[in-house]
């Protein structure tokens, strides 16, 4: 057994299942959570005082288990620690925002389980103060229990939208509506697949049948085209498959076109068994497949970290049986929630939409930047172009540059959203003040001088 | 419900314990937080540290306002240049 | 582009799509050659997208490379001003800062050495400072503004020239040797890994990868730099009126250059306020290190350092860190010339002055390949020095 910890990244079901699971075989492990609780985006937990939300008897159960499972004196759980990747002397860098101080640390191996982001598609206005993400709403819900006051639309597409559309109607403050690009009540028989999964099913026919109770108007096959301020409020156009175009008023505005794995700017999973820290990523962060996956996902990891640092090997093929069951199960969502209309190519968005919120870079400036005798690659587009070179390190623009640079210069190498991120530490913003402060303890780095 | 506050740019914002600044400042009805050290409008988005469009500063350090728990009176204030107001 | 002094069907294969490549492909294209460049990667995949961007004559001392900065800073201004570099050469001082006696001692001695080649150079009271630079911490005892310098950052030089200069690259093209006719030894282009590339002229500009297709592995070494990049602090960044560099950056300079190195890894200190309100903090000087990565310590030690002369700084984020590999010449000067008979040129081991000498020195290179007569003397940095270690040509 290796005398060094392992290092879990994420509080939520796959990095507890991991820790849980590596503590058993009798490993110390570090788990670091960059938010103040545990729980991670579907368990996340209410602050003190506030009751939670209810979320069904497979979640509670699955929720104590986790908990349970880290209640190791080999686990030591930090809060307010940010991962920030691997540096070039092979340390693992961690922000410790309670102690306002960064560490290196050598773990024998790290388990990245950051989960899922939001993808959010650019539209012209989605930058203005007043519109969130999907999440980012839920979020405040969950933890609070409160929903700002006003107007709120939920536009977009994919299930997330009706479940918190569901969770607003039960706490009695209901969007004014729900504008989904789908359109699942046309393709019944995709959702057929589902049956096989009654908890699903019924969890989704419940948010289904409080939108339609609560008379919440589910715009489908309808994209929001843009967003505008007028006066407090947020001035939205909608387009339907008949090309109707409709206007409605907002005080907030929630977007969400899915998710997508966590992982960029974080260290590449190892290929090499030798690799010292061993890089193994899991749960959503590794393939977007649910809180379920997640923790079977976690627990698998685990298992394969352990075996990898003990010089055996494990067979997972029960867990991987049941990642496979999720992963149809999200594959008849994705069929269910099937663009109806198609969503506009970012390429083609009015040329002065924001792309990169953080630096304000437009679709008309990456149009400029990639004409001319040599199209850029993905490292070039963010050096000259600043697509995603500022604070948010291209999280919510690298994908759609890429995919706007392979429409606009389709005979180039298309770049990748991981070229535009890179992996280069810190994977998220630092203080200088705690970068400084690593220096404080001498244990931490090796010292190359002489 | 606690009395607890915080000075948000000054101004005493009630917050509950284990609440972000985010949380809080939203429940106040403060929906842009001035401007960030970019010179754009700070304000809430993606809630989970992502986006970094909340930034905030808090004993002198920019932080996220949705990940940073409020502290009774340990103030809050616009993270960019005071002079340039908020929209 | 008139007076043509070549052949009118001259092919020129530039190795190498970084700042001294690209540069000296834009001035042949102006000519009107035929030239094309073929890059390993990407352009500025190597020190031109990895670097700081003084172009700056601050810490030289008179010789042949402080006569070249000069060039080189005259030429981004010609350019700038042409509109061929409009608004990506920032014209800045440099401040030079002692924090101590005896830095404040080199100081004067060194700006006198600037001032007697005509750089106009003014000294700072430590009274003055808090006035000319409020950011600076009250550890800066003395300073010295050296005027008319400027900064440039690499990648955005490139891609301009790349622009205005309609140039073509391969990309992902690695150069593996050159071609010459077996009989007549006759140069016919290079040996590439996706196939032969046809050239009467060949210019290797492939910064550290020029050591191996000279067979220079001995003169040429990689010396590495840590730098990093905050985020946004505009407010902070109108306190400092122009680059800080800590004098101890010349001793680290002097101390890397030439002679034995005292330690594998010399720290200096530069902070540069960018266009964007972002620094750019530089950085290390490190002999054994042949992997472009940062590493914690050497970053924080660099901040700390910054943070000394800088007190605001550490209210600031770090957004990036990132390493880059200088390539430098044993003897501490450049290769710029031909190899053997002229129909190879190298332009190389420019070390922490490619930024500077990058447009200088293409100009240089093509000047000749044209037979113009070159603006500065090229004699000092003439690979023939080596004749005896070079292998290919
Ligand atoms: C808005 C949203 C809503 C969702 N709703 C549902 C749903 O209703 N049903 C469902 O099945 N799935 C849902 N998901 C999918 C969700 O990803 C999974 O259900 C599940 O939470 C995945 O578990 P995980 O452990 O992989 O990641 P998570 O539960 O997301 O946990 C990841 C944790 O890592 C932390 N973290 C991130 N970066 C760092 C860092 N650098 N350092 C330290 N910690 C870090 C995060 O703060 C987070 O707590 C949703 C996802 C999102 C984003
Ligand atoms: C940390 C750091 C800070 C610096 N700061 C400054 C500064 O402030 N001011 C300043 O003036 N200079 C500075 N420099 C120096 C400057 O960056 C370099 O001198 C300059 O970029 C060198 O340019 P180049 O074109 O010669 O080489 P490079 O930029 O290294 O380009 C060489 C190119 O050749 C390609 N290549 C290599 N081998 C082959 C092959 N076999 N086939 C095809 N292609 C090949 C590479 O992929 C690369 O793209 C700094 C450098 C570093 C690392
Ligand atoms: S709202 Fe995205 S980082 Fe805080």
């Amino acid at each position: 057994m290796s005398p060094a910890p392992v290092l879990v990244v994420g509080g939520g079901p796959a990095g507890l299942a991991a820790a849980a699971h590596l503590a058993a075989v009798g490993h110390a492990v570090d788990l670091v959570e960059l938010r103040p609780a545990l729980g991670g985006a579907y368990h996340r937990r209410p602050i003190p005082g506030v009751t939670p939300r209810p979320i069904g008897a497979e979640s509670e159960t699955r929720w104590a288990r986790l908990v349970a499972g880290i209640d190791h004196p080999a686990i030591r759980v930090r809060l307010r620690t940010g991962f920030l990747g691997i540096d070039g002397a092979g340390c693992a860098l961690l922000d410790d925002r309670t102690a306002g101080r960064v560490e290196a640390a050598r773990p024998a191996a790290v388990v990245v389980a950051t989960g899922a982001l939001e993808r959010v598609r650019p539209r012209p206005g989605w930058e203005l103060p007043g519109v969130t993400t999907a999440g980012g709403l839920q979020v405040m819900m969950k933890e609070t229990g409160r929903i700002p006051e006003g107007r709120i639309l939920l536009a977009g597409s994919g299930p997330l939208l009706v479940a918190l559309a569901g969770q607003m109607i039960a706490a009695g403050r209901p969007p004014i509506a729900v504008v989904e690009t789908g359109d699942p009540l046309r393709r019944p028989l995709a959702g057929f697949g589902l049956l096989p999964h009654p908890a699903r099913l019924v969890e989704a026919l419940g948010h289904l049948g409080r939108i339609v109770a609560a008379g919440v108007p589910w715009l489908r096959a309808t994209a929001l085209e843009t967003i505008a301020a007028e006066g407090d409020a947020l001035r939205v156009e909608l387009r339907d498959r008949r090309e109707r175009r409709r206007t409605l008023f907002a005080d907030h505005v929630a977007l969400h076109d899915g998710i997508r794995p966590n992982d960029r700017g974080f260290p590449e999973p190892s290929v090499s068994a030798a690799d010292r820290p061993f890089v193994a990523h899991a749960g959503d962060c590794r393939e977007v497949l649910g809180v379920a996956a997640a923790e079977i996902d976690g627990a698998r990891v685990g298992a394969e970290v352990a075996a990898i640092l003990a010089g055996t090997s494990t067979t997972a093929s029960k867990a991987l049986a049941r990642l496979a069951a999720e992963r149809r199960v999200q594959a008849v969502l994705t069929r269910l929630f099937a663009p109806a209309i198609p969503p506009t190519p970012i390429a083609a968005l009015p040329r002065e939409t924001v792309l990169c919120r953080c630096e304000g870079r437009s679709v008309g400036d990456l149009a400029e930047l990639l004409d001319g005798s040599d199209a850029p690659g993905g490292r070039e587009i963010k050096l000259s172009g600043r697509f995603a070179m500022g604070v948010c390190q291209g999280r919510f623009c690298a994908h759609w540059v890429a995919e706007a640079a392979a429409t606009l210069r389709p005979e180039a190498t298309a770049p990748t959203a991981g070229d535009l991120i890179g992996r280069r530490w810190p994977a998220r913003p630092v203080s200088i003040d705690a970068v400084i402060a690593s220096a404080d303890r001498s244990d931490t780095s090796p010292s190359p001088e002489r | 419900m606690s009395a607890k506050t915080f000075p948000w740019n000054g101004v005493p914002i009630a917050f509950r314990d284990g609440e972000t600044i985010a949380a809080a400042l939203a429940n106040a009805g403060v929906r842009t937080l001035g401007r960030d050290p970019a010179g754009r409008v700070a304000r809430y988005f993606c809630g989970i540290g992502a986006c970094q469009n909340c930034l905030v500063r808090v004993d002198g350090r920019v932080v996220e306002a949705c990940l940073t728990p409020a502290v009774e009176g340990v103030p809050v204030e616009s993270a960019g240049e005071p002079t340039e107001a908020a929209p | 582009m008139s007076d043509v002094a070549f052949p009118s069907d001259l092919r020129v294969a530039v190795v190498g799509a970084g700042i001294v490549g690209v540069s000296t492909a834009w001035f042949l294209a102006r000519a009107g050659v035929d030239v094309r460049i073929v890059e390993a990667h990407a352009p500025v995949a190597a020190a031109t997208g990895a670097a700081d961007g003084a172009v700056s004559v601050a810490s030289k001392r008179p010789g042949p490379m402080m006569q070249a900065a000069l060039a080189g800073i005259r030429l981004y201004r010609e350019l700038a001003e042409s509109g061929v570099l409009d608004g990506l050469y920032l014209t800045r001082s440099t401040f030079l800062v002692a924090a101590d006696r005896a830095e404040a001692t080199v100081l004067e001695g060194h700006a006198a050495a600037l001032a007697s080649v005509g750089v106009t150079v003014d000294p700072i009271s430590a009274a003055r400072l808090p006035i000319v630079a409020p950011a600076l911490s009250d550890r800066a005892r003395a300073a010295i503004e050296v005027r008319g310098e400027g900064h440039a950052i690499g990648y955005d030089i490139v891609r301009r020239l790349v622009h205005t200069g309609g140039l073509r690259i391969d990309r992902d093209r690695r150069v593996t040797g050159l071609r010459r006719a077996p009989s007549t030894g006759r140069l016919l282009g290079l040996d590439t890994d996706r196939g032969p590339v046809d050239a009467d002229v060949v210019v290797i500009a492939a910064g550290g990868g020029s050591a191996a297709l000279l067979g220079l592995g001995d003169v040429l070494r990689p010396r590495r730099g840590q730098l990093l990049v905050t985020e946004r602090a505009p407010a902070l960044a109108r306190g400092l009126p122009g680059a800080i560099m800590s004098a101890r950056y010349l001793l680290s300079k002097a101390s890397a250059t030439g002679g034995p190195p005292v330690s594998p890894r010399g720290y200096g200190l530069v902070i540069d306020p960018l266009r964007t309100g972002q620094f750019l903090v530089g950085g290390t000087r490190e002999n054994d290190a042949e992997r472009p990565v940062a590493d914690l310590e050497a970053i924080a030690h660099v901040l700390a350092d910054a943070v000394a002369l800088v007190p605001g700084l550490a209210d600031v984020r770090l957004l990036r860190s990132f390493a880059g590999l200088r390539t430098a010449v044993v003897d501490g000067l450049p290769l710029v010339g031909p190899v053997g008979s002229g129909d190879v040129r190298v332009a190389t081991g420019f070390e922490g002055d490619g930024i500077c000498l990058g447009p200088l020195m293409g100009r240089a290179t093509a000047d000749a390949i044209l037979g113009r007569p070159s603006e500065i003397d090229l004699a000092p940095f003439d690979p023939a020095r080596f004749t005896g270690r070079m292998a290919a040509a």
